[in-house]
């Protein structure tokens, strides 16, 4: 159900087009046709899917402050987050060298279409954008980043995909001269992240955390145990005193 | 030197990276709701797009071409983390007003745009340019957009109230004027930058496509 | 020198070149500018407890705080005792400490130093959870100051909230790592956390229900103090909720402590 849940958030509400407005850049500049856009679109897709679970490895094991612990409790002490940046984006940039070259070695033909996509795709802020999303929401498990991962590509697929399908459409209409190209694109793309925001209604009202709390906060506070109360007051007493 | 001054110049107008070359767009989008944040950010890559562009031009003869990428990621990251842990530790207060841009910056594909295309194959200098007229030229996008969105969207301008206030009701706001809030979300950047792109070729009719 | 830059031995050997002379730099330059900004940070949190207490040198409209060269002797002569109250994960009280109490146990450790994210985590995880509450005195009234911490639409966002014993609002701090410029980052300016000002954390009948930052606030002028509602920013709804969130789920923490002063 967390998995469902995030992963359809991270299509729809969290569209990392349309919500977020990473990887714009990709998105305008290979949108003129459907084929290239479903190429890049599943780019996209199979990048995150294998950087963001990678980050998050790298991010328990080695960059949260604490992380190293597992080496030792002499480690424990060590906070590398201020590598996080640089250690994302170089697993990223070797992924996609990486995946690059075993596509090319055992799949011409698929190299063929994907290929022209895949150094695009290093500097596609999405890509960064998931994984450093990832460590600020706190993703608890590898599995859902893992969701998480592929939920987002697919959310940036699917908008790029219908931006392509418009502006294949779009040349039969009469667009003023000088609005033709990337100033409808620009303009359609505004109009449709007005659209998405619709799908934040789904999920209103911040996390779940606030909504449970609200149905126990009333009952909790007025049956608050009377023993423990006269216990902790005896405590504060003494704190009281020295205070003055 | 007539063609130095075309490295600056071009960018301005007639190759802007934003309305033409495609790049940087999506810090354009984030952070225009304000005029103040957009000059930040402006000056902020016209730092790290002049030095990086030095750094990767001297570098362009020992980077082996299959790491390129790599290489010029790490660059970029590297000098943005420099300047971040400086700033904290001897201005800490402008780190704080700086550390929402950091990130952006090194997502900024306009950053990695340019080493791919300009500085990989040109000298320090003429790369150095090139940095300063691109960034200048992104920055003067992200001036106009911010201008537009934080005027009509809270009626200010760098924070000071320009069109009256509106909860006392004075100044424009005393004929019925509202903020148009709809102006400070993100989809309206986009909007306001296509129709900048449309006042842009209708001047210049080189750069319609088709 | 003509090198050949296409070989793999020359590739391989340039990627861990590049690599240890980058780890160089960089950790060298971490753990040199290391203390500067921890003490950067420390002078920081003391502000932020002053300024939500009201100790701070606001001009007309912008927020300011102390001056970094004040701050610790401010801190000091102002914030009288720094208690910790240990809750468990349902929030019963466990506990609660005077600073040289939780200092002895804790290698000298003050307790306004105790990261609150990571004390999230650990009730998060079943484990108890300390609370540091700052009390000071202001105009001859004890103001209790509580840190919250939670999330916004980027990232983290934080906070500290002034109180007095009725838990009434007397001033708010918010700040953020990463909120949007000119939106969601508004949260740190005078016109938002002055808001909060008055404002009651408890309902009428003495029931915790936190402070909404709500939409389409029937008040724009805050003038309703007990309505336990500020007016949200437009465009930043998102940062707003966590406002909201963060002072339900972190505040309500602290009302046994407040009933224990009443009795």
């Amino acid at each position: 159900m967390e998995h469902l849940e995030l992963f359809f958030k991270s299509i729809f509400i969290d569209n990392m087009v349309f919500a977020t407005f990473l990887g714009m850049c990709s998105y305008l500049a290979v949108s003129k046709k459907v084929s290239t856009a479903v190429g890049l679109g599943a780019a996209v897709i199979f990048v995150l899917a294998i950087t963001v679970p990678l980050n998050w490895l790298l991010d328990q094991y080695i960059l949260q402050p604490g992380a190293l612990s597992w080496l030792g409790d002499e480690y424990a002490a060590y906070d590398l987050s201020f590598l996080s940046f640089i250690m994302f984006i170089a697993t990223i940039a070797t992924m996609v060298q990486l995946v690059e070259i075993v596509v090319e070695k055992f799949s011409p033909s698929l190299y063929n279409s994907l290929g022209i996509f895949l150094p695009l795709i290093a500097v596609n802020c999405a890509i960064l954008g998931g994984s450093l999303f990832m460590q600020s929401r706190e993703i608890p498990t590898l599995g859902l980043s893992a969701v998480y991962g592929v939920g987002s590509g697919i959310g940036w697929f699917l908008a790029i995909l219908a931006i392509a399908a418009i502006r294949e459409k779009i040349r039969y209409s009469s667009v003023p001269p000088a609005l033709r190209g990337l100033g409808i694109t620009f303009i359609i793309t505004g109009l449709m992240a007005i659209g998405f925001m619709s799908f934040g209604g789904m999920l209103t009202g911040g996390d779940e955390e606030a909504k449970s709390e609200e149905k126990t906060a009333a009952t909790e506070v007025i049956k608050e145990d009377v023993k423990s109360d006269t216990e902790v007051k005896t405590n504060l007493d003494v704190a009281e005193n020295t205070n003055k | 030197m007539a063609k130095d001054s075309k490295l600056i110049l071009d960018p301005l107008a007639d190759n802007n990276p934003i309305t033409i070359q495609v790049l940087g767009i999506c810090s354009a989008l984030a952070i225009t709701a304000e005029l103040e944040a957009s000059i930040v950010m402006s000056i902020s890559v016209l730092f790290v797009l002049g030095v990086g562009n030095v750094v990767i031009s001297l570098m362009r003869n020992i980077i082996p071409s299959k790491i390129r990428i790599i290489v010029q990621l790490i660059v970029v990251a590297t000098l943005v983390i420099i300047v971040d842990l400086i700033l904290k530790a001897f201005a800490y207060e402008l780190s704080k007003t700086l550390s929402v841009f950091v990130g952006l910056i090194i997502t900024n594909c306009i950053i990695m745009g340019r080493f791919e295309a300009f500085a990989l194959g040109n000298g320090p200098w003429r790369s150095f340019l090139d940095g300063i007229g691109n960034a200048l030229g992104y920055g003067i996008i992200l001036v106009i957009v911010g201008f537009f969105r934080e005027l009509l969207g809270s009626g200010t301008l760098l924070g000071f109230p320009v069109l009256g206030d509106p909860i006392e009701k004075t100044g424009l706001y005393a004929l019925g004027y509202e903020n148009n809030g709809f102006m400070l979300l993100s989809p309206m950047a986009l909007i306001v930058v296509g129709i900048i792109i449309w006042v842009q070729r209708t001047r210049n009719k080189d750069l319609i496509e088709d | 020198m003509a090198v050949n830059t296409e070989k793999n031995s020359y590739t391989v050997i340039f990627a861990i070149g590049m690599v240890v002379i980058v780890g160089v730099i960089l950790a060298g330059l971490f753990s040199w500018t290391k203390p500067m900004i921890t003490q950067n940070e420390e002078i920081e949190k003391q502000q932020n407890i002053l300024y939500a207490m009201g100790v701070n040198e606001n001009d007309e409209s912008s927020a300011v705080f102390v001056s970094t060269e004040v701050a610790s002797k401010e801190f000091a002569s102002n914030i009288k005792e720094q208690m910790v109250i240990t809750v468990d994960a349902n929030g019963k009280m466990l506990k609660s400490q005077t600073r040289d109490e939780y200092m002895a146990e804790n290698n000298n450790k003050e307790p306004y130093l105790i990261d609150i994210k990571k004390q999230k985590s650990n009730a998060k995880s079943g484990e108890p959870r300390q609370l540091p509450l700052f009390i000071g005195e202001k105009d001859g009234k004890k103001i209790y100051v509580a840190p919250i911490y939670g999330k916004g639409l980027w990232d983290a966002i934080w906070g500290y909230v002034a109180m007095d014993k009725d838990m009434v609002v007397q001033g708010a701090y918010f700040d953020h790592k990463g909120e949007t410029p000119g939106l969601g980052a508004n949260i740190k300016q005078r016109f938002f956390m002055d808001d909060f000002y008055g404002e009651h954390l408890l309902t009428d009948a003495g029931v915790f229900k936190g402070i909404t930052v709500a939409k389409g606030n029937a008040d724009p002028k805050n003038e309703n103090k007990t309505d336990n509602e500020v007016d949200a920013i437009a465009g930043a709804t998102i940062t707003g909720d966590g406002v909201t969130a963060m002072i339900k789920s972190d505040l309500k923490l602290y009302v046994p402590y407040f009933k224990s002063l009443k009795n």
